[in-house]
């Protein structure tokens, strides 16, 4: 028996695994700089057409709301890493029965998952940071409203990303009952979209809209941070929103590590 | 037999090993549906049922038997990705499905054309991933590569993303990928299904290697019979969940095909309404001792007819002379059962005698699991 060796970057490695497909697909690459270039192009024109006869709406004047939506471009690019071609999601591993092999290894499933969401999220946040100062510089958005505003922002997009992270994970774990997962996914990505202000931002839909969708985990995933990076939420009440995300972090963990102790229990293989 | 507690930490012993799943049925027509919904009617289905045999170290144990028999299930047990309902299991000292993670590290296996690598990266990398996973020593794994290569000719292809390779190709990184750690126990559920003849003479020369020169138990299931007859010290025999025979290959021609057969063509003549061969050969006029495997027109079949035991019921020279004495021969030649007729015959007498009416109703446990 082969006693583990702490010294080997386990982590590391498998963080890796889906960065290193995709660096080893260059027209994948392509697609994404060109599918982002796009996307910012049209929510810039989009926006500066929607406030050509106004110079505020809900709130957000037109350097607000340019910055806001082209953030939302950006930060969507984070989980925006499609698994599916690499026949290497959840679904897939339990259709093609080689979801075995994560029971069959000296590693916790639920780890690997973490340390392969960790390695996608933080290969989507280099995107990120390249788009980022790419607007920043060329003056499609602006800077943080300020510099309190702008570790506001840090510390509510990474409480954004556990919530998403949990949010699909549970989604993952569905399969384990139900094979499939195509709806839920279908339908949390909508929801998401929508409640999150990836759509629009949340500030120009009606009051009952932004009182339901408060009471939702969408929001904390880009509405939060990037209401505390343009200034519409007050530095002020940062605190009160970043415990709120911690709170949908816990909540939705303690649920996920419920799941997965049971989905464990009942791996099953189609076709035997 | 050894008991568990003797053969402890050598290979893998298994106990009256019982797995029973619950299923939902569901109710045929709208209506049906709805009371399904309100009221589900659970069956409970014995997928393996009081299996016990032993695989030592330095031994390969084919598992054999028809689909459907239990055969995964039993592996998805000994692996630990499946609780058994009854019965005992250890898999080098432990039990697997209460130490899944320290059993990991004892444990290779390969499931059919299910590919544990990565398909968007070369095999190589899924190699280094995986000695990450297990903590193997760079040094150490470098060693066990470069004896895998020389066995399977892996540096060929092993720098192509997984997607591009053949399945040959596939399943020998596969099986380098499950041996990597150096496990002493090997779990091979149809490892060679689908590749062609050149790739599985390669993949036995391998495992003879594992079994022999490395001393791993192995536990492999497989229809291929050659397979079995090139690799297989001992098999066992599985249909219906249960075991119907736990022995050599001799014992299992014995038992189930007799160790010959005749093959005899009668006169077209004979063909005639008061022959007893123009229809078909009845069984009142089969010769003692004898029973009629086929019958194409003129060519009959016969092999010795089953017998309790491992001994014939006819001798060779009894049977040929019963045959003559009885049909218009024009030609007559004897041949030696292969192995595949032989498991035939074992599939079908077995399947005849150990069918059993299922469902019973149970409680909910596992509803829902997909049955091997």
């Amino acid at each position: 028996m082969i006693e583990p060796n702490p010294r080997q970057p386990l982590a590391l490695r498998a963080a890796w695994i889906t960065p290193l497909g995709e660096l080893l697909a260059p027209p994948r690459i392509a697609a994404t700089a060109i599918r982002m270039v796009i996307q910012i192009f049209l929510v810039v024109y989009l926006w500066h057409g929607l406030y050509s006869h106004t110079s505020t709406n809900s709130g957000l004047d037109r350097g607000q709301a340019v910055t806001f939506a082209v953030l939302a471009v950006l930060i969507t690019r984070i989980r925006g890493l499609d698994r599916f071609a690499g026949r290497d999601t959840v679904f897939q591993h339990l259709a093609y029965g080689t979801i075995v092999y994560w029971f069959l290894r000296p590693l916790a499933p639920r780890r690997y998952y973490v340390l392969r969401a960790l390695g996608d999220q933080a290969y989507g946040f280099a995107w990120v940071v390249v788009g980022y100062a790419a607007c920043l510089a060329s003056g499609v958005i602006e800077p943080p409203a300020s510099g309190t505003a702008a570790a506001a922002c840090a510390a509510s997009l990474l409480l954004g990303q556990a919530v998403l992270y949990e949010l699909t994970l549970l989604t993952d774990l569905m399969c384990f009952w139900t094979m499939h997962n195509d709806s839920a996914v279908q339908m949390i990505q909508f929801a998401q979209n929508l409640l999150s202000g990836a759509y629009a931002p949340l500030w120009y839909f009606p009051a009952w809209f932004i009182t339901m969708s408060s009471f939702l985990p969408f929001q904390s995933t880009l509405n939060t941070p990037l209401s505390l990076y343009i200034g519409r939420i007050p530095v002020r009440q940062a605190p009160g929103d970043l415990l709120f995300q911690t709170a949908w972090v816990v909540a939705l963990a303690l649920i996920s590590r419920l799941l997965w102790g049971r989905a464990s229990r009942r791996v099953a293989v189609q076709g035997g | 037999m050894r008991s568990a507690d003797e053969a402890h930490g050598e290979g893998i012993v298994v106990r009256g090993l019982t797995k029973v799943f619950y299923t939902t049925v569901r109710r045929p027509g709208f209506a049906g549906a709805v009371r399904s919904l309100i009221a589900p009617q659970r069956a409970a289905k014995t997928v393996v049922r009081d299996v016990s045999f032993d695989v030592a170290r330095g031994e390969l144990l084919a598992l054999l038997g028809p689909n459907g028999a239990g055969k995964s299930t039993t592996i998805k047990m000994l692996t630990g990705i499946l609780t058994p309902t009854r019965g005992a299991v250890m898999v080098a000292g432990m039990n697997p499905h209460l130490d899944r993670k320290r059993n990991a590290r004892n444990i290779g296996a390969v499931f059919g054309q299910r590919t544990q690598l990565w398909w968007d990266l070369p095999a190589k990398e899924s190699f280094t991933i995986l000695r990450s996973i297990y903590g193997v020593p760079a040094e150490r794994h470098r060693a066990r590569l470069a004896e895998l290569d020389r066995l399977l000719e892996l540096s060929e292809f092993w720098q192509t993303r997984v997607r591009h390779l053949s399945l040959g190709q596939r399943v020998r990184c596969d099986l380098a990928a499950a041996l990597l750690h150096d496990p002493a126990i090997v779990f091979l559920d149809e490892p060679t299904i689908g590749m062609d003849v050149v790739v599985k003479e390669q993949v036995r020369g391998l495992l003879r290697h594992e079994v022999e020169q490395r001393g791993r138990a192995v536990l492999l299931t497989t229809h291929d019979m050659t397979e079995v007859e090139r690799l297989a010290e001992r098999v066992v025999l599985i249909n219906h969940g249960r075991i119907v025979l736990d022995g050599t290959l001799e014992e299992v021609r014995r038992e189930f095909g007799g160790t010959w057969r005749i093959r005899a063509t009668i006169a077209d003549s004979a063909l005639s309404a008061s022959s007893p061969s123009s229809q078909a050969v009845r069984a009142r006029d089969l010769p003692s001792g004898l029973e009629l495997l086929s019958q194409d027109r003129t060519e009959l079949v016969f092999a010795p007819a089953a017998a309790t035991g491992y001994t014939p019921a006819i001798t060779v020279p009894e049977a040929l002379r019963a045959v003559v004495d009885r049909y218009p021969i024009v030609g007559i030649s004897i041949e030696e059962t292969d192995l595949e007729d032989a498991m035939r015959a074992a599939y079908l007498r077995q399947g005849v005698a150990t069918a059993e009416p299922e469902p019973e109703t149970g409680p909910g446990q596992d509803a829902g699991q997909v049955v091997s």
